[in-house]
């Protein structure tokens, strides 16, 4: 397998993680000081949904280039996020158009291939622990929406918490892999 | 020495650690989260943070101007005047010459009417208050002055200031810490006024209607308080604002119906039925001349009804006259704000000046019966009274075409009795009154919003762009689930946005009026909607019944809906 390749995938998902968590409270922060900041600076929701919309397109961007680089590497396990960008692409274009229901079988199918490409990171890691944090947040990751079909919206506050738990594990298990990738390889 | 290979791992390491540390904070609710967002035109925005304490932050209100100018939105030097609703009137609480203006909830003048609110004694979930904030900008010889209704609750600046009083036990577990407000002075929305060069002459003109008419007290409602720190932004430069506040204090119409003289001569007979049924969380809007709905100046959870009057023209009424369902013992407060620009050697300018009208409070589900009005009570005191104030205040008439609606009508004609559906629809039901079972036809207006499509603040969708109204869209639809927890990857931002679209567990609000009549063969009936939120902000509807034409008697006017059924 290309190894180079892998790595600036890690490199760019923990990226992506560094720096929506720091925008996000940066932002806040700043926001509620009495300083004066460029509208683009506060933490509206507004701007919450454009740093999302930015932070989602690089994020897709990225398991893009996981997926080729896997096919390439001759690995047919690399097609699950490729379909995920499609499926999430199309569900996106279809939401913007206002085509709820389609939209909604779309990003559907997108999210079981997002939990399909949590697997598939926990297949292909090197490390014991990063193998580990992979496949807790790929557990995560999957029970996030049975919580909330079962409990409704009202539960998003704990789900809030598993999230950045989910979250937290796929940074540190990106940071592993990066960091036997381009130190031990 | 390091390769950049060897670096990067070694940077990567560096950020996974970075970035468990702000997952910790924002993890454990160190840093501020959005809890609410508020839209108001066009030209406002008000966002709620819970938040641990920020050292040297102190909690409250923070009030920033933006200006527009085709694409671009840049924080902007404005006069920034706020003011306190009290229940009865009105507090200069700060101002300043800046782009942002802090005021914490410890300010004197805050308090001062905070603690009116607190010795009403009622328990501070059970209704929001509401800052009147002041916008001037000006340009040149243009100017702009907006005002916005920044709503808020007493008993978070309680809960930020760590006080607690028995009126806080009923708050809901996460309070707002901080309350930031967006106004944007939109310059190629927004009509500007002129500066105007004047010599000031330093008296303040007495309104000359304090009094009591027809069981209202109209007042003086700027409240004698503390008065705000003098402001001066250089030596020779000066903002100075005048605000009058005139207090009308007294019954507060819910609903009502009116009926002329030709009304009870030739419709002499039929069953009017007046119903309400106000539950929920009712809020009332402050509206200006120049800017329409500016927000929720007061809202409080309200439990009305179902409840009917019914009684028969002709027979039990004889005269002309109303009957109405009201508010007792609340404070309504129309406010003239005027802002003067002084320069030391060049004189003084006129810079602009704006009208508010906005509901300060209103008792707790209070209730009274329907009452009639023969021309001494609060519909004609609204007929009479507040068409002349708002003609004095707000510089036209208060019910003129935009506010009156054709709505329906009973005609007799050559082919039989006709309903005339105009501006929406006309449904039935039966009824037993005085033993005998009648037939109604009843015109049913839902809330301020559902009737008229009145914008009242709400969930912001204007800046944030499509993305945010699909999520919107799909959240509200309940079917979100893929797509934010997708968007977890953007980190915990997108949980607030979440959160906000959660409707409160005892949101439903129920606001309907309804007016039921029966009709015989023969009955010549039209009735007209007076749609008072439209002037006043009062989720307040009148029906207003004549015998030969609609109210007003135009000679001519739109029926929209046009349906027309044959019934008898």
């Amino acid at each position: 397998m290309n190894v180079k390749s892998l790595f600036w995938f890690y490199f760019g998902f923990v990226f992506v993680g560094f720096a929506s968590s720091l925008w996000s409270l940066l932002t806040s922060v700043l926001t509620v000081m009495p300083i004066p900041l460029p509208y683009w600076l506060l933490y509206t929701p507004g701007n919450i949904v454009t740093a999302g919309v930015v932070v989602v397109a690089l994020l897709l961007v990225l398991y893009a280039y996981l997926g080729v680089a896997l096919v390439l590497s001759k690995l047919l396990r690399g097609l699950v996020p490729i379909i995920m960008v499609i499926a999430f692409t199309i569900g996106l274009a279809l939401l913007l158009a206002k085509l709820a229901i389609p939209a909604l079988a779309a990003l559907i199918i997108a999210y079981l291939m997002l939990i399909g490409t949590y697997s598939v990171l926990t297949s292909i890691a090197t490390t014991r622990a990063s193998k580990a944090l992979w496949a807790t947040a790929t557990i995560i990751l999957t029970l996030i929406p049975l919580i909330l079909m079962a409990g409704g919206l009202a539960l998003m506050n704990y789900v809030k918490y598993m999230a950045l738990v989910e979250q937290a594990m796929a940074i540190m298990a990106s940071a592993i892999e990066a960091w036997r990738l381009g130190v031990e390889q | 020495m390091w390769s950049v290979s060897r670096a990067l791992p070694v940077v990567v390491l560096a950020l996974a650690v970075a970035s468990m540390v702000v997952l910790v904070v924002d993890g454990v609710g160190a840093s501020p989260s959005l809890t609410a967002s508020i839209h108001i035109g066009g030209f406002g925005e008000v966002d709620y943070y819970a938040s641990q304490p920020i050292p040297n932050v102190p909690p409250g209100l923070l009030v920033r101007v933006f200006l527009i100018n085709g694409s671009s939105v840049k924080p902007v030097n404005a006069f920034i005047d706020v003011y306190a609703n009290a229940p009865s009137g009105i507090v200069h609480v700060a101002m300043g010459y800046s782009s942002s203006l802090t005021v914490p909830f410890n300010n004197t003048n805050w308090q001062y009417a905070i603690n009116k609110w607190a010795s009403l004694g009622i328990p501070f979930s059970g209704y929001n208050t509401s800052m009147l904030v002041f916008i001037t900008y000006m340009h040149g010889n243009e100017s702009w002055i907006v005002p916005l209704l920044i709503p808020y609750n007493v008993g978070w600046a309680y809960r930020a200031l760590g006080k607690s009083t028995p009126l806080t036990a009923t708050l809901s577990a996460a309070t707002p810490r901080y309350i930031v407000v967006n106004a944007y002075i939109n310059v190629n929305e927004l009509r500007p006024s002129r500066v105007i060069p004047v010599r000031l002459n330093g008296t303040v003109t007495d309104p000359q209607v304090f009094g009591t008419y027809n069981g209202y007290t109209v007042y003086n409602c700027s409240l004698s308080g503390p008065q705000p720190e003098v402001y001066t932004s250089s030596p020779n430069e000066e903002f100075t604002p005048t605000s009058e506040c005139v207090g009308i204090n007294g019954s507060l119409p819910i609903a009502w119906a009116t009926w002329s003289s030709g009304a009870i001569q030739s419709d002499s007979g039929l069953l009017i039925d007046l119903s309400i049924y106000f539950s929920g969380t009712i809020n009332w809007d402050a509206m200006s001349t120049d800017y329409g709905d500016l927000g929720t100046s007061y809202s409080a959870s309200e439990n009305w009804g179902p409840q009917s009057a019914e009684f028969i023209l002709g027979s039990q009424v004889t005269q002309p006259g109303s009957v109405y369902w009201y508010y007792g013992g609340a404070t309504w407060g129309i406010v003239n704000y005027t802002v003067w620009y002084v320069e030391g050697t060049m004189g003084a300018y006129y810079v602009g000046t704006t009208t508010v009208s906005e509901v300060l409070y209103v008792p707790p589900n209070d209730y009274y019966a329907a009452t009639f009005d023969y021309g001494s009570g609060p519909i004609s005191m609204f007929y009479n009274g507040s068409i002349t104030l708002s003609e004095q205040y707000f510089g036209y008439p208060a019910l003129n075409a935009s506010t009156i609606v054709e709505y329906a009508a009973f005609e007799y004609t050559p082919y039989g009795e006709e309903l005339w559906e105009c501006n929406g629809p006309v449904g039935n039901t039966s009824t037993v009154f005085g033993g005998v079972q009648y037939t109604l036809y009843t015109v049913t207006l839902g809330g301020v919003n559902t009737a008229y499509g009145l914008s009242s603040a709400e969930l912001g969708t204007e800046l944030g762009g499509l993305a945010f109204d699909v999520l919107v869209e799909v959240v509200t639809e309940g079917e979100a689930t893929p797509l934010i927890e997708f968007l977890n990857n953007v980190g915990s931002a997108i949980f607030d946005i979440a959160g906000l679209l959660i409707p409160p567990s005892t949101s439903t609000t129920v606001t309907e009026t309804s007016l039921g009549i029966n009709f015989t063969t023969g009955t010549n009936l039209y009735i007209s909607v007076i749609n008072a939120s439209a002037v006043y902000g009062l989720p307040t509807f009148g029906f207003i019944l004549n015998a030969t034409n609609y109210y007003g008697g135009p000679a001519s006017f739109t029926c929209k809906y046009g349906k027309v059924a044959q019934i008898g």
